[in-house]
Formats: structure tokens, C-alpha cells, sequence
């Protein structure tokens, strides 16, 4: 991983640059609160006022003009720009309460000049506060960014020297020894160990790995010593994509958040304009202290900044969560939609099933030796890409293939083929039967296996007019698939199997995980279609498809939420709103609680940063509130939300 | 073509929406989106939109564009 982590180092040192800040604005801070108050408290004067008055001034110079620069210059340069922001508020406040402390000489108004020193002090301790708070937000994806390994150990010739990860070619054979981290994404090639892959697919078994088998980068080896030949270097590797996607979520949007984002943009001058309308009316029905009093509490009362934060920091969390287990949201919005979800359809191979078949019987007529039927069907199965063709050829162990002509893929049926001058069909039942083929000699096998669940491949001669035989392939459900529908099942989601397999063969499948509807033998084409049909049946909610994302991306896209299941180091990126990574369907429970667990976290707040500003503002305006008050409870509305938000983690996903 | 600028200064909610309205106004940019949490800009631009347009962008709203990728 050659990817810096820029973001986390610019949050440490606005952090510290806070810090700073802070512990100086209130080491000046205390004498002036003493100057300010405890004379007043036990009723005798030090000095004469008006040496007071300059004390105070000088102390608080220091506070608003140099601890406070950045703000100020950020702030009129806002003003000036106007590209008004927080910062402006803030500079406006504090420039003119520490003026009413030179005014008050010639005028006879309220000092606020020590006032202004405070606002400033508190400013820079909510900003702190927050900082800290923003940076643990974000801790998980700083997590993934410092995960990966620093080096490699990599042979060169004979030779193993000890390189920068960055420096890692593909094809470079990586050593890794016992405890240690695989450096990058590669395939082993020799040697056992199992591997804990928990930080990134959120899997907290290790998984046996030997010869052939894919090694994540950033994993870590456990008991044995691997060679890996490193296949990903760089920002080609899973480690690399799920940052790159979670940071794009993270600063995604939520459709709730449009109000805010709204109110936030022209906030400030909104603010700016009640705060002079205010003097205003104070001068006119009140005096000149009021008057300064209630308008430097508007500016430094209102808060944008929870407003702004509510969603964001909210999303971070829970897409630093999700990433953690698993769970990789893409778009912030399926976040929202996922709370109207009702229905959820799984795609059944590859979803439900491990979607690595195999062939468990074969049955095969007289008309034909066993030699000469795995012949003819691994030949013509070895031109197919399908995995159910790859399970067949697999079987049939061919060493020397024959060759097909006029070869023809007829999809989601089979395939056909003229091999020594006759013509063969291999695939499904309604291939063969569409075909005119009798299949009355098998019948009672096929229904037999459809029974069990099993799909069914026959191989039949077009040019005989007869069926050779049959492969009866098991593809095994996933361990926990049940459990996960159970789950949905309590939560009463209505579950739907979609397979291009025929509905005896789903239904057994289904009965297994305890799925009610099956919609079977539909075409890959026609996915999509299917899950528009239940959109539009499902009246009362919107519908989620769980497939995965290279066979099914369009019915991913059709799908209100489309989950994709991840299969090891190929996660699609380009399909699913939501990508689980670790292929089990827990995931998916699991999603729809994070995402209802994260909305509803955006809702509180930004609950209470409207109900803070519309509460708040008119106080500052009705002059009730010191500006200390106001500018406390403005830091205390931020950070409110930012903890809140943090309160997220609290939840067991 | 997607550009991804790392903007230091920005602390708070209205910065990002500042930036966001800074860069939409380049021309070439076609969609732009800050995050206060990532420190981010996503900028869809065209290829004539130059890196420096995008810096100067991000400076006139009052903040720095460390880098551009």
C-alpha cells in the first residue's frame, strides 16, 4: 500500500494546531476572568474602572487577534469574498464585542470586551473537542489505511532480500512467515497456512490456504510458511479498493440531508441579517449595550456546523462499521432507502447455494458406454464458460477433447454441437424435450433428483433422436443461509428465490432455507424484468435483490437496494448499492440493520440541530442570553452531534 | 473525468459547501462534492478544466487545495 494517509494526518494536526490554541486562550483567559468577575464578586476594586477596562483589553488582544488570526482571516476573507462561513460569524462576534471595550471609553455601553476574549476561548475548545470527536468518527477507515504492510520480503534470484512495499512488482514471490502480514494480493504457491482474513471480510475463522489458492493483501498468516506471487500492487489491490470505495461513501449524500445542505449554504447570511436587524431594533427600543449584547449573541449562538455534520459524520460511522464486517456501502442513499425495503429476493447459485456445484450420479441409457458419454459431454461442456458446464468437464476427466463443429451456446439451456458428424444437446430438460427428444426412459431419475434438489444436465443426440443420459449436479447451501432468512423471516421481510434452475430442483433449494415463493426457470435476461414485476406487486414497500455482481448486475440496478455478494478478492464495484465481501448472507440482515441504525442516527441529529437553531436564535435575539451562554451552547451543539453520531458504535451489528 | 483534491482549512459544515460552490463554478466541472470528513473534493470535470483552475477555485473560497489526483 503506497496510499498515505493524508486525510488522518491533516485531522491530527488541525487537532493539535486546536490544542495549541486552546491551552494558551485560557492560560490568558484566567486573569481576565478574575479582572472581569471575582473583583465584582467580593465588591472591591483593584484598580480604578477604567485601568480595568484597559487590563482587559490588553489581555484579551492576544486571544482574539492571535490565537484567534486564522479564524478572523478565514472569516473576513468570507465576508469580504462572500464566501461566508462559520468563521465569519465567529470574527464578526468577537471584532466587534472586543470594539464596544475601546468604545466604552468615549460611549457609555456595555464592555464586552473580556467577553469577546471568552467567545473566542470557547470557540477553540468546541473546535477541539469536535476535531477529536471528527477523528474518531473516521478511526475506522485510518484503520484500513494503516493496515497494510510496510514490506515485503520477496525473492530476488536465489536471494531474499527485504523491500518497501512499494517496491513490490507484479509476479515478485513473496515470502511470509508465521504471524506475519501478506504484503500484498497474490496467489500462493507453496506451501499451508491458514490465513486470518477477519480484518477485511469480517470472517473471524481463519481460512485454510494452500497451492492455488488467493492470498489478500494485508491478511495475516498464521501457522505455516507461504510463497505468494503477488498478482495486485499498489492501488490495484481489494485492501486499496474497499478504502477507496468507503471514502466515497463517506462523502456520498443522503436524500435527507437536502434540507440542510439548503439551510447550511445560506445560513450564514441569514444569520448575518438577523444579527443587524437585531441591533437595529435594539437601538431604536433598548439602549446601545443591549443592542450590542443580543447582536453578538446571534453571531455566535448559530451553529451551522451541526447542521452540516448531522448527516455526514453519521454516514462515516456507519460505513467505517459496515466496512469492518463486511459490509461495504456504496451510495449513502440506499442508507435511506433501505427502511422501506419489504421484500428481499435472493438470486439462488452462487447466493444462497456456494455456487460450486457437483456432479453426485450419472445415469446412462444403453445406447452409449461411459467412456464414450463423458467424451461427448466433456467436449462440448469444454467450450462453455457456464459454471454447471465447468462441473461437467471437471467430472469427466478428459485428457484429449474432441473436436466439436457448428458449436452454439443456447442461453440459459445448454449447449449443441456436431462432433464426428451427429448433432448433441447438452443441457436441460426443456432443451432436450424442446427438441422432440423423448425423455420417458429417465423420468423417474430426474424427478427423483429434482426432488433432492439437484440440477439436472442430459446429454441427448439431436440426429438419434435419443436421450445418452443424465448428470445430477448438487450445488451445496452455504452454511448459514438459513440462519440469515430466519432472521429476515422474524423480522418479517417477504423472501423471494429467483433461479434460472427448473422449480422442482429451486423448491427443494428454498424448502432448505425456509424461502416461500420461487420463481423459477427464468432466463439470466430476465431478472431484471422479474424484480420490476415484484416491485410493482409489492405494494407496500420497495424490494431489495441479493445476487452477485457480474451475473445479476442488472437486476442489482433494478432493485430499490441491490446487494452484491463479493466472492474473495473480486469485489464488483460498479454493481450493488451495498457489497458484502465475506460471501455469507448474514450480510445481508446485518446490512438492513446497520442502514436503519445509521438513518436513524441522521435523523436524530439533524432533529436537534434544527431544533437547536430555531430555539436559539430567537433567544439570542430577544436579548436573554450573555454571548458567553450563547457561544457555549453553540460549541455544545456540534459536539452534541458529533458524539452522538460516535454513540452509533454502541450498536451490535 | 473524475479529479479527487485533499483541501486543508476546512472546519466546518459551511467550508465544504463553499468549496463545493467554488468549484462548480469552473467551467468544465460538471458536478462537485465536499466532505468535511474525508477532506475531499469529487470533482467531475471535463479535460479542459486544468488542475490550477480547480487550486485557484478552492483558494477563492478561502482555502488551500493540497493535492490533486
Amino acid at each position: 500500500m503506497d496510499k498515505e494517509n493524508k486525510t488522518g494526518k491533516l485531522e491530527d494536526e488541525e487537532s493539535k494546531m486546536w490544542k495549541k490554541k486552546l491551552i494558551w486562550s485560557w492560560i490568558i483567559l484566567v486573569p481576565v476572568i478574575f479582572f472581569m468577575y471575582i473583583t465584582k464578586l467580593f465588591g472591591f476594586m483593584l484598580f480604578d474602572e477604567s485601568v480595568m477596562s484597559v487590563i482587559i483589553l490588553v489581555l484579551s488582544f492576544p486571544v482574539i487577534f492571535i490565537i484567534g488570526l486564522q479564524t478572523l482571516k478565514s472569516g473576513f476573507h468570507g465576508l469580504l469574498s462572500l464566501y461566508f462561513n462559520m468563521d465569519s460569524l465567529i470574527s464578526l462576534g468577537t471584532v466587534v464585542a472586543y470594539l464596544t471595550g475601546i468604545l466604552s471609553f468615549f460611549l457609555s455601553i456595555q464592555n464586552y470586551s473580556g467577553v469577546s476574549a471568552m467567545v473566542m476561548a470557547i470557540f477553540v475548545t468546541g473546535k477541539y473537542i469536535e476535531s477529536k470527536a471528527r477523528g474518531k468518527a473516521g478511526q475506522e477507515i485510518r484503520k484500513l489505511l494503516e493496515m497494510g504492510a510496510k514490506n515485503a520480503r520477496v525473492l530476488r534470484g536465489k536471494e531474499e532480500i527485504e523491500i518497501l512495499i512499494s517496491k513490490v512488482r507484479v509476479g515478485d514471490i513473496m515470502l511470509i512467515k508465521p504471524g506475519e502480514k501478506i504484503p500484498t494480493d497474490g496467489v500462493v504457491i507453496k506451501g499451508e497456512s491458514s490465513i486470518d482474513e477477519s480484518m477485511i471480510t469480517g470472517e473471524s475463522f481463519p481460512v485454510d490456504k494452500r497451492k492455488g489458492d488467493n492470498a489478500i493483501g494485508a491478511t495475516v498468516n498464521q501457522d505455516g510458511f507461504l510463497y505468494v506471487k503477488a498478482l495486485k500492487v499498489g492501488s490495484d489491490t481489494f485492501l486499496s479498493h474497499i478504502i477507496e470505495l468507503v471514502e466515497e461513501t463517506q462523502s456520498s449524500k443522503v436524500p435527507i440531508q437536502k434540507l440542510a445542505d439548503k439551510i447550511t449554504a445560506i445560513f450564514v447570511p441569514l444569520v448575518l441579517g438577523i444579527s443587524v436587524l437585531t441591533f437595529i431594533a435594539w437601538s431604536f427600543f433598548g439602549s446601545f449595550s443591549y443592542a450590542f449584547g443580543a447582536a453578538i449573541s446571534v453571531l455566535v449562538i448559530s451553529c451551522p456546523c451541526a447542521l452540516g455534520l448531522a448527516t455526514p459524520i453519521a454516514l462515516t460511522v456507519g460505513s467505517g462499521m459496515g466496512a469492518k464486517k463486511g459490509i461495504l456501502i456504496r451510495k449513502g442513499e440506499a442508507i435511506q432507502t433501505m427502511k422501506e425495503v419489504r421484500t428481499v429476493i435472493f438470486d439462488k447459485t452462487g447466493t444462497i447455494t456456494k455456487g460450486k456445484p457437483e456432479v453426485t450420479d450419472v445415469k446412462i441409457s444403453g445406447d452409449t458406454t461411459k467412456k464414450e458419454f463423458l467424451e461427448i459431454a466433456g467436449s462440448l461442456e469444454k467450450l462453455s464458460e457456464h459454471p454447471l458446464s465447468k462441473t461437467v468437464v471437471n467430472y469427466s476427466k478428459l485428457k484429449n477433447y474432441k473436436t466439436v463443429n457448428n458449436f452454439r451456446i443456447l442461453r440459459g439451456k445448454g449447449v449443441e454441437g456436431i462432433i464426428s458428424g451427429k448433432r448433441y444437446l447438452i443441457g436441460n430438460k426443456s432443451l432436450i424435450t424442446e427438441s422432440g427428444i423423448d425423455l420417458k426412459k429417465f423420468s423417474k431419475e430426474i424427478s427423483h433428483f429434482e426432488d433432492e434438489g439437484k440440477t439436472v444436465v442430459i446429454l441427448s443426440c439431436e440426429t438419434d433422436k435419443k436421450a445418452y443420459g443424465v448428470f445430477a449436479l448438487s450445488d451445496s447451501v452455504k452454511e448459514d443461509s438459513a440462519e440469515a432468512l430466519n432472521e429476515l423471516h422474524k423480522k418479517n421481510y417477504c423472501t423471494v428465490m429467483i433461479t434460472g434452475d427448473n422449480e422442482r430442483t429451486a423448491k427443494a433449494i428454498a424448502k432448505v432455507v425456509g424461502i416461500k415463493k420461487v420463481i423459477a426457470n427464468v432466463l439470466p435476461e430476465e431478472k431484471a424484468r422479474k424484480v420490476s414485476e415484484l416491485q410493482s406487486e409489492s405494494k407496500d414497500g420497495l424490494v431489495a435483490f441479493v445476487g452477485d455482481g457480474i451475473n445479476d448486475a442488472p437486476a442489482l440496478k433494478q432493485a430499490n437496494v441491490g446487494i452484491a455478494m463479493g466472492t474473495g478478492t473480486d469485489i464488483a464495484i460498479e454493481a450493488g448499492d451495498i457489497i458484502l465481501t465475506n460471501g455469507s448472507l448474514m450480510g445481508v440482515p446485518k446490512a438492513i440493520e446497520l442502514s436503519k441504525a445509521t438513518f436513524s442516527k441522521i435523523k436524530q441529529n439533524l432533529f436537534w440541530a434544527f431544533i437547536y437553531n430555531t430555539i436559539a436564535i430567537p433567544l439570542a435575539v430577544a436579548g436573554v442570553l450573555n454571548p458567553i451562554f450563547a457561544e457555549i451552547a453553540m460549541a455544545l451543539s456540534s459536539i452534541t452531534v458529533v458524539t452522538n453520531a460516535n454513540l452509533l458504535r454502541g450498536k451490535r451489528i | 473525468m473524475k479529479k479527487k483534491i485533499l483541501v486543508e482549512g476546512m472546519h466546518c459544515a459551511s467550508c465544504a459547501t463553499n468549496i463545493e460552490r467554488s468549484l462548480k463554478k469552473v467551467s468544465g466541472v460538471s458536478f462537485a462534492n465536499v466532505s468535511i470528513m474525508t477532506k475531499k473534493a469529487i470533482v467531475e470535470c471535463n479535460d479542459k478544466t486544468s488542475d490550477e483552475d480547480l487550486k485557484k477555485a478552492v483558494s477563492k473560497a478561502g482555502y488551500k487545495a493540497i493535492s490533486i489526483e
